[in-house]
């Protein structure tokens, strides 16, 4: 009876302990997959064309058209007043700076999106 | 017999409780992984945020300074025109040919304004030039990045 204990007892140590022989271990990964950058090269600049700008008095209208009959030119000009061509100046300076910073906010849009990993 | 049958519903039921414990093991360790998965997550988001909050602010005091700039670039343009009650038409009316000049210089110094603000290449000329002289008065700020304006 007393060998049956003992017999009983490693038995049951035994069954107890087995179970964590052999235990899987769990493993959890994730594996993120960046988004494909786009690539879009940056727009080509612009590559203005020269214009000469003629001014106009009553003094000299004569002679100026008479210069451009002597060029070859149509004796023809599309003027404006000297108030408008400040305001012909205000508005180019303005679509000069729109462009510059549209393309500000294009590179830092691609600096922020492309260089510090944010995925979207 | 009877103590047989107990010694036996009792091994199996021990068996039973432990694989319960097992299962429940096995669970709480998913759990804690995720757990600390979850955690390793946020730490990364985090840093993350504080690393965008950083660009954003840098980005928008960049994009401050250029709007000033604008701003200032359009004023100087301005007084360019009106400075000490000039009016440009009595000046043209008098000095014809030189304002013709300076008229079409204007122009070119203009037209090259935008073809650097769509993104054209500095020239060295561009680059070097820290004299009043040297530079393009119709936006030194983007044409002279080396020029400092005499305050």
């Amino acid at each position: 009876m007393y060998h049956l204990n003992k017999i009983l007892a490693v038995a049951f140590i035994i069954l107890l302990t087995g179970c964590s022989v052999g235990e899987k271990k769990i493993k959890i990964f994730s594996l993120e997959k960046p988004r494909e950058k786009l690539n879009y090269e940056m727009p080509t600049p612009l590559q203005m064309e020269d214009i000469y700008w003629y001014i106009i008095t009553s003094e000299n209208a004569e002679e100026v058209f008479a210069k451009l009959e002597a060029a070859g030119i149509d004796p023809v000009l599309f003027g404006i007043t000297d108030k408008d061509f400040q305001v012909l100046a205000r508005n180019f300076a303005q679509i000069r700076q729109k462009l510059q910073e549209t393309n500000n906010l294009l590179e830092e849009y691609k600096k922020y999106y492309e260089d510090s990993g944010n995925p979207q | 017999m009877i103590f047989a049958v107990l010694l036996i519903t009792g091994i199996a039921g021990a068996g039973m409780y432990v694989m319960k414990l097992r299962s429940d093991n096995a669970v709480l360790k998913a759990n804690q992984l995720k757990l600390e998965t979850a955690v390793e997550e946020q730490n990364k988001v985090l840093k993350q945020q504080k690393e965008d909050f950083t660009a954003i602010m840098e980005s928008n005091k960049k994009l401050n300074v250029l709007i000033n700039t604008f701003k200032k670039d359009l004023q100087d343009l301005d007084k360019r025109f009106t400075k000490k009650n000039r009016d440009i038409g009595k000046l043209a009316l008098e000095r014809t040919k030189a304002i013709e000049r300076i008229v079409n210089g204007g122009g070119k110094n203009a037209a090259r304004c935008i073809e650097l603000a769509s993104g054209a290449e500095h020239t060295e000329a561009e680059l070097k030039a820290t004299l009043k002289s040297e530079i393009n008065p119709e936006c030194p700020a983007l044409a002279n990045p080396n020029y400092v304006p005499f305050k």
